[in-house]
């Protein structure tokens, strides 16, 4: 009798538990990401960019939101280093891609990491979240109104994400939410010019933010939003039978 | 009133302390890493028997490392040493291929323990100045580290010979330990 109330009360308030992975090419600012959304979510402070070194490992960051948990984790975008990725795709539930937009030579090679991450089978289905990261250089602020929107579509773009249909993408801009130190010199507003095409914005299955300098509430949404996808996701639905299949054999 | 002043002190400044094992199979390199951090010279050394044990400032973190001596016979000992252990530090010879495997076990029996589940693991692929050493990436894929899913882990190229790579890991270490570890 009490096990079953036991198991009733577990059932009510018991959290669902959330994995995410965040990747994405060495320097996209994956762990600055990691720290911000430890400073903004729980009582720790997270580290200051500055004092990030590059992760050659996991990082993880448990946060509470939405009433649920979600634990992230954060691993290194070195070449060598991509080859674990996958050994953390089956028990993902969603993945936040992250890409430094602010420079454009790395395109090419976040692009081809992120098409293979796309590939494979063992993330089938898990909801995607795009951050176009590092939209702090002050060239940005005199675009004022489309600067994060143009980049945003130019980027999907670019990464020819059009075939993504079954995904939920999100393209979202966290402008000014790092500060790079190592960045000098940003990129000049005629190299930005080129990405600025305003009628670039067709009916792609995006949906994208501007992220607003520093009380973050713009990663919020993100988060929110990445909560309400995976929460009635298939894919979820998935790993949780596989979860409680798992769980009553070890009984 | 002084332990007072002692606390905001401390609070001011930031000290932390923190416990470390030094961990790995023999003669992959403990105790010239221990004496590196603590000295930032290499001395000589002779295989452990028992443990040493250096209290290491760094970043603000008063680090108290303890070096296990890693021969087969003694190291059902180490478990003596787990309770309130921060972190891990495991030290693998990278040249020595033939071993790999052997480490790897030691290192997920390790990561078994309930004492040592909050502690977050920095794994020393040590001996780089050897010809034949395996890369980071390498014997993360020999340590099968990406089996570990729980808490926070990091890999270094290091030579304690040469004083490669150890304080970059001790950097990680520090700030991991800062920002609430594992």
């Amino acid at each position: 009798m009490f096990s079953l109330f036991y198991g009733f009360w577990k059932y009510i308030f018991s959290k669902t538990e959330f994995h995410v992975l965040i990747l994405g090419i060495d320097k996209a600012g994956k762990t600055t990401l990691l720290e911000k959304l430890k400073a903004l979510y729980s009582n720790l402070e997270g580290l200051p960019p500055d004092r990030i070194v590059p992760t050659v490992g996991l990082n993880i960051g448990r946060i509470e939101a939405s009433n649920t948990k979600l634990i992230f984790w954060d691993l290194g975008g070195q070449v060598g280093l991509r080859t674990i990725w996958e050994k953390y795709y089956e028990e993902a539930h969603a993945v936040i891609y992250v890409i430094d937009a602010s420079s454009p030579l790395r395109f090419e090679d976040s692009k081809s990491a992120l098409e293979k991450v796309l590939r494979h089978t063992d993330l089938q289905g898990a909801p995607l979240l795009i951050l176009a990261n590092k939209q702090v250089l002050p060239s940005w602020v005199l675009m004022v109104g489309y600067e994060g929107t143009v980049s945003s579509s130019k980027l999907a773009r670019y990464l020819n994400l059009m075939e993504l249909d079954e995904r939920l993408l999100v393209m979202v801009l966290l402008r000014c939410v790092l500060i790079w130190q190592d960045i000098d010199g940003a990129v000049s507003s005629s190299e930005l010019a080129r990405y600025l095409d305003l009628k670039e914005l067709d009916e792609r299955p995006y949906m994208f933010e501007g992220v607003s300098a520093y009380d973050g509430t713009k990663i919020k949404d993100c988060i929110d939003w990445l909560v309400e996808v995976m929460e009635r996701s298939k894919r979820t639905d998935r790993l949780r039978a596989r979860a409680g299949v798992a769980g009553s054999l070890n009984v | 009133m002084g332990i007072l002043f002692t606390r905001m002190f401390s609070s001011l400044f930031g000290n932390q302390e923190a416990r470390i094992l030094v961990l790995g199979l023999d003669n992959a390199g403990k105790t010239t890493i221990l004496y590196r951090l603590q000295m930032g010279e290499v001395v000589s050394t002779i295989p452990t028997i028992g443990f040493n044990v250096e209290t290491v400032q760094y970043n603000n973190i008063k680090f108290q490392v303890w070096d296990l001596g890693g021969q087969t016979s003694i190291r059902p000992y180490w478990r003596c040493y787990f309770p309130n252990t921060q972190a891990i530090i495991y030290v693998v010879d990278s040249s020595d291929t033939d071993r790999l495997v052997t480490a790897k076990d030691e290192f997920h029996a390790i990561l078994e323990e309930e004492e040592l589940k909050g502690a977050v693991v920095l794994i020393f692929a040590n001996k780089q100045d050897l010809p034949g050493a395996l890369d980071d990436a390498a014997v993360t894929e020999a340590l099968e580290l990406h089996k570990i899913k729980n808490r926070q882990w990091s890999i270094f190229k290091t030579s304690a010979i040469k004083g490669e790579g150890i304080f970059e890991g001790l950097d990680w270490l520090s700030n991991t330990l800062k920002s609430g570890g594992g």
